[in-house]
């Protein structure tokens, strides 16, 4: 499936060698317009802009979690289809099922490989493809 | 009837309880059971007040030693060290991050001289192995969420104590500084990370070399 390489990615992490690293990451797999938050905080009101096609958030921020952002994301009428990633050290049975029900399309353990990368973005965007075909 | 059971009180109060039980006289028996109670609860007060007044003559011994200098002095020394690994890590994690990037600049800057498939292709290979030395930094993300977490405990172990040691009685800021020895500095006491062990250290080499030629070495 052909993927929209020149997609808006918001990358959120509080660490950043860890933004660095996905934005690379992103970068190898042929996309190229990024922009970075270092926390939900200051996530939300740039996602509320709609500027955004994909986000990809850590879960444990000081401020605002990733999860929480999650939910306002799902939670506003405008942005809720926006597709969203979890990368994160949580993995909790408990917490990926909490992740799940509210409304994530993918989650990723850290550590991890470009590779598991590559497919769960391949995964998410042929949902979304399917989605808007159905 | 045995001299311990005749001086406890709650034993005499049990009797006299079963006693009005059994001629069916409710309102003493009332009045016995709340007598009772109030035995327990008593006890329970004189219970946590000799708790209090251990703690407070155990601190007392401890004057100075131990407990009150490591509150004050090491817990925060624990705390500053440890962020200092984080920030040495996070450090050392940046410029591994922001050479690899240089290098995969370098890289498609030759790939777009149209190399030979040979070297094309040991390109690519570096490439790679770029990739992975930039993954593998991701290290530090975790080891820093497992500093943080430390660091937390450690600090609201210190909170914990410091309320400790002032609810019996002690004046926290009183509690003196901790005496350097010479037998510590002698043994070597490592990098020094934390403000208290930056006093009187030097900066750099260029400090280093310095005093030495102020010395004449």
């Amino acid at each position: 499936m052909q993927i929209n390489r020149d997609m808006n990615i918001l990358v959120v992490d509080d660490f950043s060698t860890m933004r660095r690293i996905v934005k690379n990451l992103l970068k190898e797999l042929g996309f190229s317009k990024f922009d970075e938050a270092d926390d939900g905080a200051t996530a939300w009101p740039m996602i509320q802009s709609g500027k955004y096609d994909f986000i990809v958030s850590d879960w444990n921020m000081p401020e605002m979690t990733g999860i929480e952002l999650l939910r306002r994301v799902r939670a506003d009428a405008q942005l809720k289809d926006t597709p969203f990633l979890l990368i994160t050290a949580e993995a909790k049975r408990s917490q990926i099922l909490e992740a799940a029900q509210a409304g994530v399309d993918g989650y990723i353990v850290k550590p991890f490989t470009a590779a598991t990368l590559n497919e769960k973005i391949q995964k998410i965007f042929e949902r979304v493809a399917q989605r808007q075909q159905a | 009837m045995t001299q311990a059971s005749q001086n406890n009180p709650q034993l005499v109060l049990a009797k006299d309880l079963v006693k009005a039980l059994e001629s069916g006289d409710q309102a003493t028996a009332r009045v016995l059971t709340q007598q009772l109670a109030a035995q327990d609860d008593k006890s329970m007060y004189e219970e946590v007040s000799s708790l209090t007044r251990d703690l407070h003559q155990t601190l007392d011994e401890l004057d100075h030693l131990p407990l009150l200098m490591q509150t004050k002095h090491d817990i925060p020394d624990a705390a500053e060290r440890l962020q200092y690994v984080l920030d040495t890590v996070e450090e050392a994690s940046n410029k591994t991050l922001t050479s690899a990037e240089n290098s995969l600049a370098l890289i498609e800057q030759i790939m777009g001289q149209n190399p030979s498939s040979d070297i094309a292709v040991a390109l690519q290979k570096l490439q790679d192995e770029l990739n992975n030395i930039m993954l593998a930094q991701s290290f530090q993300d975790l080891t820093g969420q497992v500093l943080n977490r430390v660091i937390l405990i450690i600090s609201s172990l210190e909170q914990s104590l410091i309320a400790l040691i002032q609810d019996a009685g002690h004046d926290y800021n009183a509690i003196p500084d901790k005496p350097k020895s010479e037998q510590e500095l002698e043994k070597g006491i490592g990098p020094n990370v934390t403000r208290e062990s930056k006093k009187d250290a030097l900066a750099s080499q260029d400090d280093v070399d310095d005093l030495l030629s102020d010395l004449g070495i």
